[in-house]
């Protein structure tokens, strides 16, 4: 299992690919870093991360299918997947590798935006709690994010369509906590109640805020977990049919 | 040992392979034959545990896929048709990422590899990047792979498609090397490749099996008849009469003009030793027999025989869709000409 992680890992960088997502990963960051400096009106406050990562998420989110789009599909297309089908290692250790693969090249375009706490407390003064629940927070849902991602791969043999259809749902969990706050939701509480408990945008506000809960880690890795099942089911129901 | 036992495959309600059974045993190369789209592929997914089957088992070692996957997994290796190779990795990383995914410890992983790519002679591209290789080599590269974790049973399904016939010759050649200490299923749709690499054949067609016998058993067996070519000098219908009049001979099937006075009669015969008569009498006639050939059916009239020849209307439809493409192509290229034709004016 770990040489799949590790040739997973590796995989991202033997093209420029995990360079250039870096790269514009850090592009997006730097720019909302950028917009809220610039907006600073007083020297007494002291500079937080929390905005820039609540601003700056929503373009993140869309960055995580380009991750994960080739994941399964990729293999489909290129008929490896008899590599590990026929190789002694069962299905959910591949989909564990492959999660972890991914999270871990996310972790790492995340310790290079490391470089702008840096710099703002090289400065100035940073809010340390504020930055470690925004790190962990932003984290755990990108988490969740790249399950979803993982498992709409394992569903087509086209990356393309992997991507598109990862960004589609990335848009639908952004869309629901504008869903839950609608005048429409809000006026049948039970409805709004189990809304806003899958919302994850108040989740990860809570954490952006620095303010950590043991419900919402719970929550974020929950879902993943979940995910992750239906991805194993998916392939297991995949592999029934392949010719 | 792998004992397959009335193993099935649905997709959905076709019927891919219909209730197969044969056994291999250790230390043999087993043949597995069919046409095109027989169900040689499906078979052996199942066998390797990539395809769950519909019904029936597969037992490797007395290990069944369906309850042991990894014990069964572990004993075999598998090169698929297209051979599962990452076209942007590197030839000796993507085999020690093979060995790894295969269980193989890590202390053995290179000294592994390093067998496997001088055995495939691959050593000298192991720096390239997959992508950028011939198929011939990807094809061994693949093979290669199959080889690391010292499998009991090897797997290969058509491995020499798409290779030119150098390197044809040399996986031929592995497959008898490997012979001596793996279990071979391999399997083909050229004849000449069983005949050469097998002791064994299993023959199949439309999921079912047709046949599963030794090669030299399957040629005898269905013919029983024989079949006897005679070039000989003389008028054709004394040396007729003489042919007819001997006992033994079933009928004069055609004859055939060599040059003047010798023609080549076709004698079903019903036993080899309706020669002898037939000489001596064809002598008496003062016939000069010229050459005698027995005509052995060979493996690809039982081949045919097995999995059921073109009817003529089928080769007459395959005849007219052969010139309607060839029709296509012509007006295609006219067209082509045309335009081009236009733009140069």
């Amino acid at each position: 299992m770990f040489s799949l992680y590790k040739k997973e890992v590796q995989s991202y960088f033997y093209s420029p690919f995990a360079y250039v997502v870096s790269a514009l990963f850090l592009f997006v960051f730097s720019l909302s870093f950028i917009n809220s400096i610039s907006s600073m009106s007083s020297n007494v406050l002291k500079f937080s991360f929390s905005n820039i990562f609540y601003n700056s998420f929503f373009y993140f989110i869309f960055l995580i299918p380009l991750l994960t789009m080739r994941t399964f599909a990729e293999e489909r297309k290129s008929h490896t997947e008899t590599l590990w089908l026929s190789a002694p290692i069962t299905i959910p250790q591949v989909v564990i590798a492959k999660f972890l693969a991914v999270a871990t090249v996310f972790l790492l375009m995340m310790v290079l935006s490391l470089f702008f706490p840096l710099v703002a407390w090289w400065h100035g003064s940073v809010v340390l709690s504020s930055l470690i629940c925004g790190y962990l927070g932003f984290f755990l849902w990108s988490l969740v994010c790249i399950a979803i991602g993982v498992m709409i791969s394992a569903l087509t043999d086209n990356p393309i369509i992997a991507a598109v259809l990862g960004e589609a749902a990335m848009i639908l969990v952004l869309f629901l906590d504008n869903f839950t706050n609608t005048d429409l939701i809000q006026s049948v509480k039970p409805v709004a109640k189990v809304f806003e408990w899958f919302s994850t945008e108040k989740r990860f506000g809570a954490f952006s805020q620095g303010l950590f809960s043991l419900a919402d880690l719970i929550f974020f890795l929950s879902i993943t977990v979940v995910v992750l099942i239906w991805t194993i089911i998916i392939i297991e129901k995949r592999r029934q049919s392949r010719g | 040992m792998v004992e397959i036992k009335n193993l099935t495959k649905y997709y959905g309600v076709h019927p891919a392979v219909q209730d197969i059974s044969f056994t291999v045993g250790d230390h043999e190369v087993l043949g597995f034959l069919g046409p095109n789209g027989a169900g040689k592929s499906t078979t052996m997914n199942m066998i390797t545990g990539c395809l769950p089957s519909t019904s029936g088992t597969v037992l490797v070692d007395g290990y069944d896929i369906a309850k042991d996957p990894m014990e069964v997994k572990r004993r075999i290796g598998y090169l698929p048709e297209l051979p599962p190779v990452y076209p942007d990795m590197r030839v000796r990383d993507y085999l020690t990422f093979a060995a790894g995914l295969k269980g193989v410890p890590r202390a053995e992983r290179k000294s592994q590899v390093n067998t496997a790519m001088e055995r495939l002679r691959i050593t000298d591209v192991q720096k390239r990047i997959i992508g950028n290789l011939s198929k011939g080599y990807r094809q061994r590269v693949g093979f290669a792979m199959a080889l690391l974790g010292k499998p009991k049973f090897l797997i290969l399904d058509e491995p020499t498609v798409g290779l030119d016939p150098t390197q044809v010759a040399e996986v031929r050649k592995l497959i008898r090397e490997l012979s001596a200490d793996h279990t071979i299923i391999f399997s083909t749709h050229i004849l000449a490749e069983v005949t050469a690499v097998c002791e064994r054949v299993v023959i199949i067609n439309k999921g079912q099996i047709r046949a599963v016998d030794t090669i030299t058993n399957l040629e005898n067996s269905l013919t029983t008849e024989k079949i006897l070519r005679l070039k000989i000098e003389g008028e054709i219908t004394k040396i007729t009469n003489i042919i007819n009049s001997t006992k033994g001979v079933q009928e004069i099937t055609s004859v055939e003009y060599e040059s003047s006075g010798v023609n080549i009669f076709t004698v079903k015969v019903d036993a080899d030793d309706v020669r002898k008569p037939l000489m001596a009498a064809l002598l008496a006639g003062d016939c000069m027999v010229l050459e005698v050939t027995a005509v052995k059916s060979s493996l690809e009239d039982v081949f045919v025989k097995l999995t059921g020849s073109p009817t003529r209307k089928q080769s007459r439809e395959d005849a007219f869709q052969e010139l309607g493409r060839e029709m296509d192509a012509a007006r295609e290229a006219d067209e082509r000409k045309n335009k081009n034709g236009k733009e140069d004016a």
